[in-house]
C-alpha cells in the first residue's frame, strides 16, 4: 500500500467532508491538519518544497523542510444552510530555513530587475515564501426543500460529481480551486437525477495558450448531467459541456452601447454512457462523446512555431469522438479467476478542456511507468541545452501513470511518491486484464495492445508546413517513456504492446509477511516519417567524402519541406577527422523509434509494531531503445536517449501511526546508466572547457552538438542518486 | 476444440481451487438492490462511488486452521480509487458477531458513527472491521473513539479485495471459542471516511441530501442509521428480505437531531 497517498486522499475529502462532519451540528466548527515535509536529496535542488514542476517562475527541488497549516471551517446554520471554507497555507517556498519568512530581496527596489524568486530568496517580500494564509475552498450549500431541486452549491468545488472525460479533477496545489455553481435535484425516486453546473474558467490554464485572454471574468464552462437508474440491470447517463472563452470586441468603438464580445475559444461535449449488469457475474458499460472545439485565430495563437507549442487545447477547429467498452467478468467459474476487457478509442482530436487533468484513471490500461516521464535519459526536458538539469531526478514518480483523456495534463507540485498522469488522447486499442486470487496469493495480469489515432505525417495535414502546426506538442515523444502530456507528434507511425504480471502473496510467518512483485514489458516502435516524400532534402544531397551537402530540399507540397526542421550538416574537421556534424537526414529510418522496455520488481512489507509498517521495494528497468540517431536529434531539443538504460530503484518505506497524526518515510536510492548508441554517418566532436561547464561532461569527451547547438554526450552516463521524503501529518 | 480445452483448463482450475466446506463454515446471503438503508438512501454524487458498491451480496466465513477468514460480497467489481493498496478505497465494512448467543450477554450499541443499535437478544461480543486504511490507523481510531469497546474490537492485519469480495482473516483466538457456524452475524456496509467526524470510526455520513462525499437520504442529525445495507431474515437472499432490512433500519429523530427511536438490527443465523 502506497501510504504516502492516503495524505492526499484525506486532503482531497477534507474539503468535502468537513462539511459532512459538522452537518449535524449547529454553530461554527474548525477543525484543521497540519503537514510537515522533510526532503532530501542529493541533486541538492532548493528550489521549492515540491520535488516537480514546469511553470515557469517556480521552483523546484529535493531538499528542504517545510510546514502547513489548514483550518477547516463549516457551520450548518439551518437545515437549509451549510457553510465551509478553508484558510490554508502551502509548502511553496516556505523553507524552516526562512526563519520564519522574514527579510529577502525585494524585487520591486532592484534595478536592474534580479529576476523571479525561487528557493524563497525573497523572503518576506514574496507571498510563496512569507508563510502567507490564503482563504481557499469557500462553499456555500443550499438544501431549501423544494420538490424540483435537491441542492445548491455555490463556491469551490472539485467537480469529481460529472466525468473525467468532460468534467473532471483538475488539482493545482488545491483539488477545489474551481468555483461555479452547481445544482442537483432528482426524481422518480431519485432513479433519476441530474446536475448542472456553471463553472468559472480557470484563466490559469482553461484556454489555448494557457490562457483565457485578457477578459477573464466571464469565461465559464457549463455542464449538464443526468443519471437514469430504471432497474439493477440498467443505468444510462447523459452528460453534455459547454465551455466559452469570450473577449471585448476591439472594434466596437461605440462604448455607449456597451460592449461586445467575440469568442476567443468554445469547446462542445457531449456524451453517452449505458451500463446492463446481468447477473453478478457480468458488468458491461460503455461511454461515447463527441466534442468540438473552436478558436479565433486573431484572438488565440493562431498555430505553434515551430516544435514547441504549449497549450491545453489545439487551436483552430476540431471536432472528434472517443468511446470506451468495458466488459467484467467477474469470479464466472466461483474459483477466483476474473477477468476484464476494455476496448477504447480516444480521438486525436478529441477536445475536452475541462476534463480530469489528474487524480483519474479513464482506461484499465496500466499504461507507462512515471520512471520514465521526460525526454532525457534522467527525465530532463530540454536537457541538450545548458540549463535544463532533470527536475523529478531519474527515478521520475513511483508507479505507473494514471491516464487521461486530455493533454493538459497536470503532475505540478508533486513528489515522487504522488501517481502522475499521462495523457492518452490520440490511443485506440484492447486491454484484457485477467485476475486469479487463491488463498493468500493474488495474481493479476494485462495485455495491452494500443494503437494511434495520432499516427499520421506532416500532422495530418501535408498542406501545411511542419512547423506551423495547429498541435501543442509540449515535449514531443522522445525518451524511454511516454512524456506525459505529449499527444502530437509531426510524423508517427506508432505502436505499443504492454505485458504486465503482478504477484502478491502473504506468508504466514509472524504477523504475516507481505511478498509482492511486478514484471512489466513494453514493446514500441513508431516509424514516425514513413514516407520518403517527407524526406527533407532531394536524394544525394549529402554526398560525403567531407563535401558539403547541397541545398535542394524535397517538397512535400508546395513551399512546404521537412529541410525546415531537418536541416543538413554542415562539415566540420575534428582531431584531424573531417566529415559531418550530424547525420545527414536521408533515410527513413533516420527517426525509427524502437522500445524494448522491462521491469522486475519484488518487495516485501511487514507490520513491525501494531503502529509501525515498513517495506522494502526492489525495482530493476532494462531498456533497449533505438529512438532515432543524430539525423533526427530527439526534434532537437531534448536529449537523443538512443542506447541503453538501466536502472535499479530501491526503496525503503515506513509508516507510523499514532492516533490523530500520521508519519511517512520513504528513501530511495537510483542507481543506473545510459550508455548511447547514437548510429554513425557524423563526426563525434570533443568538449570544450565551456561545454564541460555548460553541459556537466568531462573536457574532451565525446558528443555531437546539434541543429539548435547544445551537447548531446556520446559517453556513457553513470546515474546514482538518492532521495528521501518524510512527511507527519495532524489532524486536530 | 479450442474451446473445449478451455472449458477443462478453467474446470481444472476449479476443481484445484475450490474448498471443500468445513465445520465451522458459514454462508449468508443479501438480496441486490438494497442498498438504500431504511429505503430512501442514496449513494455520495462523486464518481468513485459506483453502482453497487455498498449493495452487500453476501458473508462468508471459512474456519482454516486456527484463522477464520471472512468474505464479505458486494455488488460491484472493486477498484482502488484512492490508491489505498488493497484493492479498494470507499467501502467499510463491520462484521458485527453474538459468539454466545445469550440474551443480554454484550453489546447492544453499535460503533460511534454507525448511529444504530441491536437487541438483547443479539447482543454482539465481537465485531471485526474491513477497512482500506492501515490496520494501525484503524487501531488508533479505535483506541480513541470506541476504547470502552476496544477489547470487543477485531482489526485484521491486513485487508483486500478479489473481484467483488472484501476478504480478511483473523486469528481464531481473537473471535473467542465455539463453533462460527453456530455465531451469530451482523454485517454492516458503510464507507470508508479518511477523515471522520471526531466521534465517527471512519465512518462516512449519511445527510438528507446526498453531496459529493455523502450519502443522502437521511437526516441531518444523529439519529439515522449510518448503515447502507446489512443482513436480514434469513440472510438467503431472498427479496422479501429487503423489507425487513428496511424495517431494522427505521428510526425515529427528535427535533434536537437525536434518536427518538435509533435503528435496531438483530444478528442472523445459519439454517
Amino acid at each position: 500500500m502506497n501510504r504516502k497517498h492516503i495524505g492526499g486522499v484525506l486532503l482531497a475529502l477534507a474539503v468535502a467532508t468537513a462539511g459532512a462532519a459538522s452537518a449535524q451540528q449547529n454553530g461554527l466548527v474548525i477543525g484543521g491538519t497540519t503537514y510537515t515535509k522533510w526532503l532530501w536529496g542529493n541533486q541538492r535542488v532548493n528550489g521549492s518544497v515540491y520535488n516537480f514542476t514546469t511553470v515557469p517562475g517556480e521552483g523546484y527541488g529535493d531538499t528542504g523542510q517545510g510546514s502547513e497549516v489548514e483550518l477547516l471551517l463549516s457551520a450548518r446554520l439551518s437545515k437549509e444552510v451549510e457553510v465551509k471554507g478553508r484558510l490554508h497555507s502551502r509548502f511553496n517556498q516556505n523553507f524552516w530555513t526562512n526563519f520564519g519568512g522574514f527579510g529577502g530581496r525585494n524585487p520591486a527596489l532592484e534595478d536592474p530587475p534580479a529576476g523571479g524568486c525561487t528557493g524563497g530568496d525573497c523572503g518576506e517580500f514574496d507571498p510563496r515564501s512569507n508563510q502567507y494564509v490564503k482563504l481557499r475552498g469557500v462553499t456555500v450549500t443550499l438544501t431549501p426543500g423544494y420538490n424540483w431541486i435537491d441542492s445548491a452549491t455555490i463556491g469551490a468545488n472539485d467537480f469529481g460529481q460529472f466525468d473525467p472525460f468532460v468534467i473532471g479533477r483538475f488539482r493545482y496545489i488545491d483539488r477545489d480551486n474551481a468555483s461555479g455553481l452547481l445544482f442537483q435535484g432528482s426524481g422518480a425516486d431519485r432513479k433519476f437525477t441530474w446536475d448542472a453546473t456553471r463553472i468559472s474558467l480557470p484563466r490559469l490554464f482553461a484556454g489555448p495558450g494557457f490562457s483565457t485572454g485578457k477578459f477573464h471574468a466571464a469565461d465559464a464552462a457549463y455542464g449538464f448531467q443526468t443519471k437514469f437508474t430504471p432497474s439493477s440491470k440498467f443505468d444510462f447517463g447523459f452528460i453534455a459541456n459547454y465551455n466559452n472563452d469570450i473577449e471585448v470586441d476591439a472594434r466596437d468603438r461605440n462604448i455607449d452601447n456597451g460592449r461586445d464580445i467575440r469568442t476567443r475559444f468554445r469547446n462542445t461535449v457531449i456524451g453517452g454512457k449505458f451500463g446492463f449488469h446481468p447477473s453478478s457475474k457480468v458488468d458491461i458499460a460503455g461511454a461515447i462523446y463527441h466534442s468540438s472545439s473552436a478558436s479565433a485565430d486573431d484572438l488565440a495563437p493562431a498555430n505553434f512555431f515551430g516544435l514547441s507549442g504549449f497549450s491545453p487545447v489545439p487551436v483552430g477547429k476540431h471536432d472528434d469522438e472517443s468511446w470506451k467498452l468495458d466488459a467484467a467478468f467477474n469470479d464466472p467459474f466461483d474459483n477466483g479467476f476474473s477477468v476484464n476487457v476494455q476496448v477504447f478509442d480516444i480521438g486525436a482530436e478529441y477536445v475536452a478542456l475541462m476534463a480530469a487533468r489528474r487524480e483519474s484513471d479513464v482506461l484499465l490500461t496500466e499504461g507507462h511507468d512515471a520512471t520514465y516521464a521526460f525526454p532525457g535519459p534522467d527525465n530532463a526536458s530540454f536537457g541538450v541545452f545548458s540549463g535544463n538539469p532533470s527536475r523529478i531526478g531519474i527515478g521520475g514518480w513511483n508507479g505507473n501513470m494514471q491516464q487521461v483523456a486530455t493533454i493538459n495534463v497536470d503532475n505540478e507540485f508533486s513528489d515522487f511518491d504522488e501517481p502522475a498522469a499521462e495523457t492518452v488522447i490520440g490511443w485506440k486499442g484492447v486491454t484484457v486484464a485477467p485476475t486469479l486470487s487463491l488463498g493468500g496469493l493474488d495474481l493479476a495480469a494485462e495485455i495491452s495492445l494500443i494503437d494511434y489515432n495520432t499516427n499520421w505525417q506532416a500532422f495530418g495535414d501535408p498542406s501545411r508546413n511542419v512547423t506551423s502546426t495547429v498541435y501543442p506538442v509540449h515535449e514531443l515523444d522522445t525518451g524511454v517513456g511516454h512524456n506525459f502530456r505529449s499527444a502530437y507528434a509531426p510524423f508517427q507511425d506508432k505502436e505499443t504492446k504492454i505485458g504486465v504480471i503482478r504477484a502478491k502473496y502473504l506468508v504466514d510467518v509472524g504477523k504475516g509477511v507481505d511478498v509482492f512483485g511486478k514484471i512489466k514489458f513494453i514493446d514500441e516502435t513508431d516509424k514516425r516519417l514513413n514516407d520518403s516524400r517527407f524526406l527533407p532534402y532531394q536524394a544525394g544531397s549529402c554526398p560525403g567524402g567531407g563535401r558539403a551537402c547541397a541545398d535542394n530540399k524535397r517538397f512535400y507540397s508546395p513551399g512546404n519541406s521537412t529541410a525546415d526542421i531537418y536541416g543538413n550538416p554542415p562539415v566540420i574537421t575534428v582531431n584531424g577527422v573531417t566529415g559531418y556534424q550530424w547525420k545527414p537526414f536521408d533515410s527513413l529510418s533516420d527517426d525509427d523509434r524502437d522500445l524494448n522496455y522491462k521491469l522486475l520488481q519484488i518487495g516485501a512489507g511487514y507490520q513491525l509494531t501494531d503502529d509501525l509498517y515498513a517495506s522494502l521495494t526492489l525495482e530493476r528497468y532494462d531498456t533497449t531503445l533505438e529512438d532515432g540517431n543524430t539525423a533526427f536529434q530527439a526534434y532537437q531539443l531534448h536529449e537523443l536517449a538512443s542506447g541503453d538504460h538501466t536502472q535499479n530503484k530501491i526503496s525503503l518505506k515506513a509508516r507510523y501511526i499514532l492516533a490523530g497524526a500520521e508519519i511517512g518515510f520513504e528513501y530511495q536510492y537510483n542507481k543506473g546508466t545510459f550508455d548511447p548508441d547514437f548510429g554513425g554517418g557524423f563526426v563525434p566532436q570533443v568538449a570544450t572547457e565551456q561545454i564541460s561547464i555548460d553541459h556537466n561532461v568531462p573536457v574532451g569527451s565525446r558528443g555531437f552538438s546539434g541543429r539548435f547547438g547544445g551537447w548531446n554526450s556520446l559517453e556513457k552516463r553513470d546515474f546514482s542518486q538518492q532521495r528521501v521524503k518524510a512527511f507527519m501529518k495532524v489532524q486536530f | 476444440m479450442r474451446n473445449v480445452w478451455w472449458k477443462a483448463a478453467m474446470a481444472t482450475l476449479a476443481l484445484a481451487t475450490a474448498a471443500p466446506a468445513l465445520a465451522g463454515d458459514v454462508s449468508f446471503k443479501d438480496p441486490t438492490g438494497d442498498d438504500n438503508g431504511p429505503g430512501t438512501y442514496v449513494y455520495p454524487t462523486d464518481t468513485v462511488y459506483k453502482k453497487g458498491s455498498f449493495d452487500l451480496t453476501g458473508l462468508d466465513v471459512k474456519v482454516k486452521g486456527d484463522k477464520v477468514e471472512f468474505s464479505v460480497g458486494t455488488n460491484v467489481a472493486l477498484d482502488d480509487p484512492w490508491r489505498m493498496g488493497g484493492g479498494f478505497s470507499v467501502q467499510m465494512v463491520f462484521i458485527f458477531i453474538d459468539t454466545d448467543g445469550v440474551e443480554g450477554s454484550g453489546n447492544t450499541d453499535g460503533l460511534p458513527g454507525l448511529n444504530l443499535a441491536f437487541s438483547p437478544k443479539s447482543a454482539w461480543e465481537r465485531v471485526v472491521i474491513i477497512s482500506p486504511q492501515p490496520s494501525s490507523r484503524v487501531k488508533s481510531e479505535v483506541e480513541t473513539k470506541a476504547g470502552a469497546m476496544k477489547d470487543s474490537i477485531v482489526v485484521p492485519a491486513r485487508t483486500k479485495a478479489s473481484g467483488r469480495n472484501l476478504l480478511a482473516t483473523v486469528d481464531m483466538k481473537d473471535l473467542g471459542t465455539g463453533d462460527p457456524s453456530q455465531w451469530g452475524y451482523q454485517v454492516v456496509m458503510q464507507s470508508n471516511e479518511g477523515f471522520p467526524a471526531s466521534t465517527d470510526l471512519l465512518t462516512r455520513k449519511v445527510n438528507e441530501y446526498e453531496g459529493q462525499h455523502r450519502f443522502g437520504g437521511g437526516n441531518d442529525g444523529d439519529c439515522d442509521p449510518n448503515a447502507v445495507d446489512i443482513l436480514a431474515g434469513d440472510a438467503k437472499g431472498d427479496p422479501g428480505e429487503v423489507e425487513i432490512q428496511h424495517a431494522m433500519l427505521k428510526y425515529e429523530c427528535a427535533p434536537d437531531g437525536m434518536a427518538k427511536q435509533k435503528a435496531t438490527l438483530s444478528m442472523v443465523h445459519a439454517k
